[in-house]
C-alpha cells in the first residue's frame, strides 16, 4: 500500500488525460511483440495518469530495424512514445548490424518479459539430462534459422558444452525444424516455453523424447535456477559443470550473461526513449506495478504471457545493457564458433 | 469427428459467418469482374487478415477462394469472357448457348455443378486430412525438395503456352525470389544496400502486380465486350434437371478436378481444359460440342470448383501451394501466424476443420447467392469498366501499401505491374512466375538441408522414385493434350517486340551473376546456377523466336516443331495498355503531391471524366465514399496513409498526411 500512496506523489506533475500514447512495434500484426503489446495495452490505459489513450503502430521490415529507426528518429521523449523490443531488436544491435540507427542501451525499459529455451532429443538417443551418448556420436544435426539472430546463440552453447558433431542445418524455423526432428532428420532441437508445453511435453510423457536441459532463470543477483515448467532438467550452467569439471566462470560466464540477458530475460520488452525523464519512467513503471496485481491480469497473464514473472524497475536497464553491448570477449568467443561452422557472418 | 463438429459450431457463430459472408461476397464479384479472380481477391484481403483472429482470417480468405469460379460463369456465359482463368473452357458452349437464348439454363447448369463439385472437394480434403500424419512422417527433406522441383517443372510446363516459355517463366520466378539475405550466410544479394530489399519483395506486391494491374489495363482495352440483353429469366429447372440427368459425368469431373488440384503446382488454369477434353473422348456423340451442348458447361464447372479442395491438400500438409492463389493463401498464413505442415492436422487442426466448412458453406452461399439474384448480379457485367478500374486501381494502392507502409511498395507494384502486362502480351506465363517467385527461398533451403542430412542419397529412397515417376508421366500426358493445337505464324504481327523483350529478360539473370559473383559461394551458387539455366533457355528460345521469323528450314523436324509451337504470342493492342499503364504511373506522381486520400479522389474523377464527361454524378459520389472509407479505417487501425508534399505546407488531419499527434 506504502508503495502506491508513495506514487501518487511522486506523480504529480506527470499526467496524460487527453493525450495519445503510440506503441511503436518494428514487426508484423499478429507476432509474439504485436502480442505482448496487444495484451498490456488495456491495462496500460487503465493505471497511467490520466488514462491516455494507447494506439499500437506496426511498422515490420527490414528484420525490424525499420520500424526501430524510426523509433529513434520521431519518438518524443514526454511519455507519448513508447517502444515494443525483443530479442531481435537486440541482437540487432549486439552484433553491429550496420544497418542499426537505433541506441538501445540508452533507452529506458519500463517492463521485461522474460522466455526460456528447453532442448531435448529423442529418447533413443541419450538418457534423460545427459548429453554422454549424444557427444560420442559423429554427427549431430539441428535447426538454425540464420545466423544472424538469436540462433547464433545455439552455435556457441553446443560448441561450449564440446558437442563435437554438431551441425547445424540452415534454414529451419523452430516449428520447422521440430517436425524434422519428429521424422528423425535431425537429433537435437530447442523450444521456447510456450511450444514446449503445447507440443513437447506430450511427447516426452509418451517416451518418444527426453528433457536435456534448460537455459536457467536468471535472478537479480546473477544466480541461476531452474525453470519451473521442467524442474528436473538442468540448467546451463549445471549442464556446463558436469561436462566440462568445472563451474562456469570467466569470459564464459560473462557470455553466458550475455546471451542470457538477451535471449531470456528481454525476450519481449516495453521501453521509453533515450530521454525520458525520472517522472515519466516512474509513472509507467508504477502503471505496471498496480497492472501486475489487477486480478483481471493476473488471471490471464500465465496464459497470454507465459509462467515467468515480469521484471520491471531498475534492474531492467542493467540487463539491457548487458544484452545490447557484448563485450570484447563474448563477441570473440561467438566469432570463434562462427568460423569454426564455417560461417562467413561474424559479429561485429 | 468430434473437433470436426466443434469447427462446424464454430463456424456458425455470427462473427465467423459475418467474415466468411464478407468473403464470399468479394469473391463473387472479383470472379465476375473478367480477368480477376482468386489471386487478386485474396491479395486485396491479405493485408487486413492480420488484425484478425486466426480462425476468423480463415474464414473470410477461403470465403474468397471458394466462389470465385462459381461467379466467373456469369462472363462466360453471358459475354464470351472467362470470369477467372478456369472458365476458359466454360466459354466454348456456355456462350452459344447463351446466343441461342438459353443462358438461365447454362447459369443454373454451371452453378449447380460448380456447387456439387466444390463440396466433393471439401469432402475428399477432409478425408485426405485424416491420413495426413503418416504422408507427411514419410516426406523428409529429399522428398519435399523433389516435390517442390516437381510442382515447378509441372507449372512451367502446363501453364505456359509454350513449354520452354512457361519453364523459363519459372527459373525468372525463382531468381526473382532469391533477391534478399541470403539464407546461410545473411549476405545480402541483389539488394543494392537498401533496407528495402534486404527481404526480398514483398508477396503481395508480386501478386497484385502480375495479376491485378495487366487485367485492368487489358479490359480497358478491351471496352465494349459488354453484354447487350441478358435474357436470363426462363429455364433455370432445365439446366437443374441437366445436372440430375448428368450426375455420373459431374462425379467424374470432380474427382478429375481433385486430383489435378492436389498435384502441387497446379490447377486452375487447366483443370477446365482437362475435364472438357475428357467429356469429348468419352461421348460418343460430339456434333453438338462448341456449339451449346450443355455437357461442355457442366463438365468444365464442377472440375474447376472441384480442385479448390483438392489444391488445399498440398498447400495444407507441405506448404506448397496447389495452385497460383495458394500461393497468397500461403502468404495469408504467414500473417496470422499460421505454419503449414504437421501442425494443421495435430495441434491446428481445428483450424484445419474450420478451413473445410468454410470452403463446403462457401460453396454452397456463393451457388446460392449466385442463382437466387442472378438477374442482380449479371447487370454487373453491364457495368462501364471506366468506373470500376480507377476505384479498383485505388483499392490495390490501397492494399499495397497496407502491406508494410512503405512507399517503395508502389514502385515494386508498378514495377510487377509492367512485367505482368507485357508477361501477358507476349505469351509468358505468370503462374510460373508467381510460384517460382514463392517456391524459391523453400528450394535453396531444401536444397542444402537435403545435402546435409542425405546427400544424394534422397532419390533412391522408395517415395521419391514414385514422385519422380509421377511428375514425368502427368508431363507426357498433358502436354500431348495441350500443343496439338496448329500454331499459325503468319498470323502474328509485331514479332519484333517479342524479340527485343528476350534481350531485357536477358538482363535479369546476367546482372544477378554480375553482383551476387563476389559473394561466398554458399551465397551465391544458388542464383548464379539459376540464372545460367535462365540465360540458356532464353537464349534458345531467343533463336527459335528469330527462326520462326526468317522461317528457317531446321524448324521442319518434330521437336522443333514442338518448340516452335506458340512461341509468339497475339498480343492485343499493345501500345493502348500502355497508355492506360501510365496513367497509374501519373496517379503515383499525385500520391508523392497530395498524399493517398486526395490523390485517390482527384484520379476516380479525372478517369472517369476522360472518359465519359457526363458521368460527374458517378464520380463525385464514388470518390465521396471512398474518403468516407478511408477515413473509417484511417481511424479504426490507427492507419497513417501515404502522405504527400502539400502536408509539408499546409496543416492537414493526420490521416490526410498531417503531422503525427
Amino acid at each position: 500500500m506504502s508503495l502506491f500512496s508513495f506514487a501518487s506523489i511522486g506523480n504529480a506533475d506527470v499526467n496524460f488525460a487527453g493525450k495519445t500514447v503510440t506503441w511503436v512495434v518494428p514487426f508484423k500484426e499478429g507476432g509474439g511483440t504485436s502480442r505482448f503489446a496487444r495484451f498490456i495495452q488495456p491495462f496500460l490505459k487503465k493505471y497511467l495518469p490520466g488514462n491516455p489513450d494507447v494506439q499500437i503502430m506496426h511498422i515490420p521490415g527490414g528484420g525490424a530495424i525499420k520500424g526501430s529507426n524510426y523509433f529513434e528518429k520521431n519518438a518524443k521523449a514526454d511519455g507519448t512514445f513508447i517502444f515494443g523490443c525483443s530479442t531481435s531488436v537486440i541482437v540487432n544491435v549486439a552484433t553491429g548490424n550496420p544497418l542499426v540507427k537505433y541506441n538501445l542501451s540508452e533507452y529506458r525499459p519500463v517492463v521485461l518479459l522474460p522466455q526460456n529455451t528447453h532442448w531435448f532429443t529423442r529418447s533413443d538417443l541419450a538418457e534423460p539430462h545427459d548429453l554422454s551418448k549424444i557427444k560420442e556420436r559423429k554427427l549431430v544435426l539441428y535447426a538454425l534459422k540464420t545466423p544472424a539472430s538469436a540462433d547464433l546463440f545455439h552455435i556457441w552453447i553446443y560448441e561450449k558444452l564440446g558437442i563435437k558433431g554438431a551441425k547445424p542445418i540452415p534454414g529451419l524455423s523452430s516449428s520447422g525444424g521440430y517436425q524434422a526432428f519428429l521424422r528423425g532428420e535431425i537429433h537435437l532441437s530447442s523450444h521456447g516455453a510456450a511450444n514446449y508445453v503445447k507440443k513437447v511435453k506430450p511427447e516426452i510423457e509418451k517416451g518418444k523424447v527426453v528433457d536435456l536441459m534448460t537455459l536457467g532463470i536468471i535472478g537479480a543477483d546473477g544466480s541461476v535456477s531452474r525453470n519451473p515448467l521442467a524442474p528436473n532438467a538442468p540448467t546451463f550452467p549445471e549442464m556446463y559443470e558436469k561436462v566440462n569439471g568445472k563451474k562456469l566462470e570467466g569470459d564464459d560466464l560473462e557470455a553466458y550473461y550475455a546471451i542470457g540477458a538477451a535471449w531470456s530475460q528481454a525476450s519481449k520488452a516495453m521501453m521509453l526513449p533515450a530521454g525520458a525523464s525520472d517522472e515519466i519512467v516512474k509513472a509507467y513503471r508504477d502503471a505496471a506495478i498496480k497492472m501486475t496485481n489487477d486480478p483481471e491480469f493476473k488471471a490471464k497473464a500465465v496464459k497470454a504471457l507465459g509462467p515467468f514473472p515480469l521484471i520491471i524497475g531498475e534492474e531492467a536497464g542493467e540487463i539491457i545493457k548487458k544484452a545490447a553491448v557484448f563485450s570484447d570477449t563474448t563477441k570473440k568467443q561467438l566469432n570463434a564458433a562462427l568460423k569454426k561452422h564455417k560461417f562467413t557472418y561474424r559479429v561485429q | 469427428m468430434e473437433q470436426l463438429l466443434a469447427a462446424l459450431f464454430q463456424l456458425f457463430e455470427p462473427t465467423h459467418l459475418a467474415f466468411l459472408f464478407a468473403g464470399t461476397l468479394l469473391g463473387l464479384i472479383v470472379g465476375i469482374l473478367p480477368g480477376m479472380g482468386g489471386t487478386s481477391g485474396l491479395a486485396l484481403v491479405l493485408p487486413f487478415v492480420f488484425t484478425m483472429e486466426p480462425s476468423h482470417a480463415l474464414a473470410m480468405m477461403i470465403g474468397v477462394l471458394a466462389p470465385t469460379t462459381t461467379s466467373d460463369t456469369f462472363p462466360a456465359v453471358l459475354m464470351g469472357v472467362p470470369g477467372t482463368a478456369g472458365s476458359q473452357a466454360t466459354v466454348m458452349d456456355g456462350f452459344p448457348l447463351s446466343k441461342k437464348g438459353m443462358a438461365a439454363r447454362a447459369l443454373s447448369a454451371a452453378f449447380s455443378a460448380s456447387l456439387l463439385g466444390g463440396i466433393f472437394g471439401a469432402f475428399i480434403l477432409s478425408i485426405s486430412i485424416y491420413y495426413a500424419i503418416p504422408i507427411i512422417m514419410a516426406f523428409g527433406f529429399g522428398e519435399q525438395f523433389l516435390l517442390v522441383v516437381l510442382a515447378l517443372l509441372m507449372v512451367g510446363a502446363l501453364t505456359g503456352d509454350n513449354l520452354f516459355k512457361g519453364i523459363a517463366s519459372c527459373f525468372l520466378g525463382l531468381i526473382i525470389g532469391s533477391i534478399g539475405t541470403a539464407p546461410i550466410t545473411g549476405d545480402p544479394r541483389y539488394t543494392f544496400n537498401t533496407l528495402y530489399l534486404l527481404e526480398g519483395v514483398p508477396l503481395v506486391v508480386v501478386g497484385l502486380g502480375l495479376f491485378a494491374i495487366p487485367e485492368i489495363v487489358g479490359l480497358l482495352d478491351a471496352k465494349g465486350s459488354i453484354a447487350k440483353s441478358l435474357n436470363t429469366k426462363k429455364g433455370w429447372f432445365t439446366g437443374l434437371k441437366d445436372v440430375v440427368k448428368n450426375w455420373f459425368l459431374v462425379l467424374r469431373c470432380s474427382t478429375l478436378g481433385c486430383l489435378v488440384g492436389a498435384l502441387p503446382g497446379l490447377g486452375g488454369t487447366v483443370v477446365d481444359w482437362i475435364a472438357y477434353s475428357h467429356l469429348k473422348q468419352t461421348t460418343k456423340d460430339t456434333s453438338q460440342f462448341g456449339k451449346g451442348d450443355i455437357r461442355g458447361v457442366i463438365a468444365p464447372e464442377s472440375a474447376n470448383n472441384a480442385k479448390e479442395g483438392g489444391a488445399l491438400i498440398p498447400t495444407l500438409i507441405f506448404g506448397i501451394p496447389g495452385s497460383g492463389n495458394k500461393v497468397l493463401l500461403l502468404g495469408g498464413f504467414v500473417l496470422i501466424g499460421i505454419e503449414p505442415g504437421l501442425d494443421m492436422v495435430t495441434t491446428n487442426l481445428d483450424l484445419t476443420y474450420l478451413m473445410i466448412w468454410s470452403l463446403a458453406i462457401a460453396n454452397i452461399l456463393g451457388a446460392g447467392i449466385c442463382m437466387g439474384f442472378s438477374s442482380q448480379i449479371s447487370k454487373f457485367t453491364l457495368v462501364p469498366y471506366y468506373i470500376l478500374a480507377p476505384v479498383m486501381v485505388c483499392l490495390i494502392f490501397f492494399a499495397t501499401f497496407n502491406i508494410n507502409r512503405d512507399w517503395y511498395d508502389f514502385i515494386g507494384l508498378l514495377s510487377f505491374g509492367i512485367i505482368g502486362i507485357t508477361f501477358k502480351n507476349f505469351g509468358w506465363s505468370r503462374p510460373a512466375l508467381l510460384i517460382g517467385f514463392f517456391l524459391s527461398s523453400k528450394v535453396e533451403l531444401l536444397s542444402y538441408q537435403t545435402q546435409a542430412v542425405y546427400g544424394l542419397s534422397f532419390l533412391s529412397r522408395p517415395v521419391s522414385i514414385i514422385l519422380i515417376i509421377l511428375c514425368l508421366a502427368t508431363i507426357v500426358l498433358l502436354t500431348k493434350q495441350k500443343f496439338d493445337s496448329n500454331y499459325k505464324s503468319d498470323l502474328i504481327k509485331g514479332k519484333l517486340t517479342q524479340i527485343y523483350y528476350i534481350v531485357i529478360l536477358l538482363c535479369l539473370p546476367l546482372s544477378m551473376i554480375w553482383f551476387t559473383s563476389s559473394l561466398d559461394y554458399r551465397a551465391n551458387l544458388f542464383p548464379i546456377s539459376l540464372s545460367v539455366i535462365a540465360l540458356s533457355l532464353l537464349v534458345f528460345i531467343l533463336i527459335i523466336k528469330i527462326a520462326d521469323l526468317k522461317n528457317l528450314s531446321f524448324l521442319n523436324n518434330t521437336f522443333m516443331k514442338f518448340a516452335r509451337s506458340n512461341i509468339f504470342e497475339i498480343s492485343g493492342n499493345f501500345n493502348n495498355q500502355l497508355f492506360y499503364y501510365f496513367s497509374f504511373i501519373g496517379f503515383l506522381l499525385m500520391n508523392f503531391i497530395f498524399g493517398f486520400p486526395i490523390a485517390a479522389a482527384i484520379f476516380i474523377n479525372i478517369f472517369i471524366l476522360f472518359h465519359n464527361r457526363k458521368a460527374y454524378v458517378s464520380s463525385i459520389c464514388i470518390s465521396a465514399v471512398l474518403m468516407v472509407i478511408l477515413w473509417l479505417l484511417s481511424s479504426l487501425l490507427t492507419l497513417q496513409f501515404p502522405n504527400g508534399l502539400i502536408g509539408l505546407f499546409i496543416d492537414l488531419p493526420w490521416w490526410l498526411g498531417g503531422q503525427l499527434n
